[in-house]
């Protein structure tokens, strides 16, 4: 142990089971736990036990729990701000690159004053990975082909496939794998590659998109600022210190994943791969009008050209 | 019982335990839920109640009532529980489309002929209405005036014939629609596509246990259910368009999931819609529609209040760790798994002669479901390695057919046997105590089935599993 | 209230159905998805206290049921003020919860309906709810202090044979 101090008992509210992107949380609980010599203990619940995950953000500002996780896209109205993670075809990059981007927005006043509403404060990112699409069907090989084609895909992605002329399919997740199947919906787009494999979209798909990259979102953690500013100094500090190991654990269990996937993916599907010039094409066509239509929605409420601009400089 | 400490925490709340104890906050809470719900506290507020008071031990008051103040609305107001008053309704509108009738004349003349051959008509009868409604005991009522006439007419038994009917009605739960099913569905967070078609073949199954039984007691005691007439094929033809409202029903939701028009909710809604229009066709009267309508914004209205009053009390559950404690402490055991999971149905038994279903399932499974999960090896397991043979999805599916059929088994057990009081209750003539002798032999029946559904679980995971690859 | 509850179950049936057909035949309809799911808001709150006066709330008859005069009136008394405070507490609550969305602006994740309004339906129908529980409330303690009395404003305690009987009153075969 080398932090010493008080017994700390904090809960973290997740849902479903454990998975990459819970393996940050697992990390997190047990390197402070090791640190302390079990006097800061982060217990985490899974299966949503402390709170329906779209009211993760209620639950904290309630004080009912001291982390959790939750996406953006779940309640754009309540963190207006980081939808600009849910932009489509914005200039992110490897994981280490989106890491640097998401931190810079995590860090930006108006993000950070609209969490505080929840009385919350973002940790970490858990770098949700691109929305790559899987489909049946004739394979999308430039912008024409997605004209009419039915697309399962939220948010900012979705937004940019109906400007490329896509019909939008709004279906439970849940629910995509037989309406694949059955041809009801062309094609879906979920983060690549663990969620489509999770869906078992491999099994009745026939190609997939593999750089595409046509957006992603943002599921963070969350500190509860109460519980936060009660810590001693050292705890705090000790929770800064393992935020690094906590994303690698994420890094690696995205990649344990993709080894796992990328193979199934390659030997069963057609692989479609887009040159520089049709990429550059669809980020003129379904990225753009995205971004000004977003900005123009919010300009009321907050500087969203901004955070877009935030996004360009963090990725250079 | 020796329950582990879970957490180190600050003391806190009225027993000034808190987090120091939380599995005896757990125990505390759970004895405060018991004593209310006996002293005739209705369970939406007895479990507010004790979960209320639990949260407020573990996390204080403000915390603890800002979580619940979200809970009636976010467990309520999910896309799956939409499909619940759409299933109640089908079934209240298939009553007022008047198919059982026809329904019962088309079993009778396909397979009266056999030994007890009416009261095996009676039984195939409530098979097929089930594939329209959800509610054991309104078809227990209906098929109490349709059949029991025709067989206390031919001589039957009366016990035998107020038996078959009150056992019948149970099949309504099983074959889908369902709502019992959806709601173990939406506690357990398993796919209601995938128990809905689970409940088909063990519906059916039971269907044929109950025949079987009956078939072997007559040919014991002729005199009990004297033969009855044997129908031309002719007369067996002629009474098949009375089955075909059911039959477009039963096609258009199987064509519309399978050709991929719907996803398994909508098309319970396809269905509703359709026996809306054979209704129409019947010549449905505006107050029945209306009394439908009413009957079913109540049912509905009731099961939503029960529904998120309960997991009130499980949302504490969760903070207290309790059924995490409970699933380590189960599979600690030195027992065999199966002597385990059959301790777990009795203890279903006893609970079912005191509360109806709905509220059986939502109290005990927080508790009990996690505990078989991790008795079959946990979410990740393999079929091979797991105690029972199955896979995590396949266990859950199996778990909950096998617990919504104990929970039907309790409408024809006494003391609150429901299914027997609504025979009685039509049946004027018909003595409850003659009822509970009569189903006796069906309870036979379903123990023969739930034995052999634990014994061979393929009969409801197979629908499932091919539905999904 | 509990009509208009019962035409909305009626009305999502029939919607549902229509968008299937729609969505088949080439047309989807966008945001239906959402739009209906928070249409439960509707029939899962607003008949809560229709069912109250109907005495449609589950609860374990066997002690109650078997109970006679005074000891009875006063545990009916309990049990309905016991709910009544419950009700009055998740009052409060869910229309805090109900604020802050309103006062956030919280929307649906796709197409962005503010959910407030859905959330506000709770408070209002547990309302109603409270209601009816006071005027139970009052209709037991006047029994408790005139046994004899005709009950008044209090659903009637009900048997198995008597609950039996309301099922069967559902089915016009
Ligand atoms: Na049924
Ligand atoms: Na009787």
């Amino acid at each position: 142990a080398s932090v010493d101090g008080p017994s700390v008992f904090w809960k973290f509210s997740l849902w479903g089971k454990r998975r990459a992107f819970t393996e940050g949380a697992e990390t997190l609980s047990k390197r402070l736990s090791e640190e302390t010599n079990g006097k800061f203990q982060l217990k985490i619940f899974y299966g949503g036990q402390l709170s329906k995950s779209k009211e993760n953000l209620d639950g904290l500002k309630a004080n009912s729990f001291e982390m959790a996780g939750f996406c953006n896209f779940y309640h754009p109205g309540k963190n207006p701000g980081l939808m600009v993670l849910t932009m489509p075809f914005l200039p992110m990059g490897d994981f280490d690159k989106d890491v640097k981007i998401r931190q810079a927005v995590y860090d930006h006043p108006i993000v950070k004053d609209q969490l505080a509403k929840w009385n919350a404060m973002l940790y970490m990112t858990s770098n949700l990975p691109q929305y790559e699409f899987l489909g049946k069907g004739k394979p999308p090989m430039n912008l024409s082909d997605f004209k009419g084609m039915r697309v399962r895909a939220g948010g900012g992605v979705g937004q940019a496939m109906e400007k490329l002329g896509a019909i939008r399919q709004t279906v439970p997740a849940s629910e995509v794998y037989t309406l694949i199947s059955r041809g009801a919906v062309d094609a879906v787009s979920f983060p690549y590659t663990y969620a489509h494999a999770s869906y078992k979209i491999h099994e009745v798909a026939e190609w997939y998109t593999a750089n595409l990259s046509p957006g992603t979102s943002d599921c963070p953690y969350v500190i509860n600022q109460t519980a936060y500013n009660k810590l001693p100094q050292q705890y705090k500090d000790l929770l800064a210190k393992l935020k690094p190991e906590a994303i690698a654990a994420v890094k690696v269990a995205y990649k344990k994943a993709d080894d796992k996937n990328l193979p199934m993916f390659k030997s069963k599907l057609k692989e479609i791969r887009y040159d520089e010039k049709t990429l550059e094409e669809f980020r003129k066509v379904a990225g753009k009008p995205v971004w000004d239509a977003w900005v123009a929605e919010n300009k009321d409420q907050f500087d969203a050209q901004a955070l877009i601009d935030l996004v360009f400089e963090a990725a250079k | 019982m020796s329950f582990e400490k879970l957490f180190s925490g600050e003391a806190s709340g009225i027993f000034g335990i808190g987090y120091e104890d939380p599995i005896l906050v757990g125990l505390i809470c759970t004895g405060i839920l018991l004593v209310l719900v006996l002293s005739g506290v209705r369970v939406v507020f007895a479990s507010s109640f004790a979960g209320i008071i639990g949260l407020v031990e573990l996390i204080g008051v403000g915390p603890a009532l800002g979580n619940v103040g979200a809970i009636p609305y976010s467990k309520s107001v999910t896309f799956v529980l939409g499909l619940l008053p759409i299933f109640i309704l089908i079934g209240f509108l298939a009553f007022q489309a008047g198919l059982t009738r026809q329904l019962f004349e088309a079993a009778k003349r396909w397979v009266g002929f056999v030994p007890g051959g009416l009261a095996v008509a009676t039984v195939f009868a409530t098979a097929g209405f089930a594939a329209v409604s959800g509610a054991s005991t309104a078809t227990a009522a209906v098929f109490s005036r349709v059949a029991i006439p025709e067989m206390l007419k031919e001589g039957y038994d009366k016990k035998l014939a107020a038996g078959v009917v009150a056992a019948g009605g149970t099949l309504a739960s099983l074959i889908p629609p369902s709502a019992i099913l959806v709601i173990y569905a939406i506690i357990v967070e398993e796919s209601v596509g995938a128990l809905l078609l689970a409940g088909f073949l063990p519906g059916v199954f039971s269907a044929f246990v109950y025949a079987a039984i009956i078939i072997v007691w007559a040919k014991l005691n002729p005199n009990l259910a004297p033969p009855s007439k044997r129908y031309s094929l002719k007369e067996k033809v002629m009474s098949l368009p009375g089955v075909l409202p059911i039959a477009i029903v039963i096609s258009v939701i199987i064509s519309a999931i399978y050709a991929g028009w719907a996803t398994p909710t909508e098309a319970g809604a396809l269905g509703a819609f359709v026996v809306l229009i054979i209704a129409l066709y019947k010549g449905i009267k505006i107050e029945s529609l209306k009394f439908a309508l009413i009957e079913t914004a109540k049912l509905v209205a009731m099961i939503f209040s029960i529904i998120w009053g309960v997991l009130i009390f499980v949302r504490f559950l969760g903070f207290s760790g309790l059924p995490e404690t409970f699933a380590n402490w189960i599979i600690s055991l030195p027992f065999d798994p199966y002597l385990i999971l059959i301790m777990i149905l009795l203890g279903y038994v006893i609970l079912g002669m005191f509360i109806d279903a709905i509220g059986l399932l939502l109290l005990t499974l927080p508790v009990v479901y996690p505990a078989i999960i991790l008795l079959n090896g946990g979410p990740d397991v393999t079929a091979e390695q797991s105690a029972f043979g199955m896979t995590f999805n396949q266990v859950s599916i199996w778990f909950g057919i096998i617990v919504v059929k104990m929970a039907e088994v309790c409408l024809i057990t006494p003391p609150i046997g429901l299914n027997c009081f609504v025979v009685a209750g039509v049946r004027k003539d018909i003595p409850v105590t003659d009822v509970f002798k009569g189903v006796t032999l069906f309870f036979i029946a379903d123990i023969l089935t739930i034995i052999a559904l634990i014994l061979f679980p393929s009969v409801i995971t197979w629908l499932p599993d091919l539905m999904m690859s | 209230m509990i009509v208009f509850s019962g035409i909305v179950v009626f009305i999502v049936m029939i919607l549902t159905s229509f968008q299937i057909i729609s969505r088949v035949m080439g047309y989807p309809w966008p945001g239906y998805l959402e739009l209906s799911e928070l249409s439960i808001s509707i029939f899962a709150f607003l008949g809560v206290a229709y069912a109250q006066r109907v005495d449609s709330h589950i609860r374990m008859e066997l002690i109650v049921g078997n109970l006679k005069g005074r000891l009875k009136w006063f545990v009916e008394v309990f049990a309905t003020f016991f709910g009544f405070l419950i009700i009055l507490i998740l009052i409060k609550y869910s229309f805090l919860f109900a604020l802050d969305s309103y006062k956030i602006g919280d929307t649906t994740y796709d197409y962005l309906y503010p959910t407030w309004p859905a959330k506000a339906l709770v408070p209002i129908g547990f309302s109603i709810w409270a209601l009816r529980l006071l005027l139970e409330l009052i209709g037991y303690v006047r029994m408790l202090f005139l046994p004899n009395s005709e009950p008044f404003a209090i659903p009637v305690t009900k048997s198995p044979e008597e609950l039996a009987n309301e099922e069967i009153k559902v089915i016009r075969e």
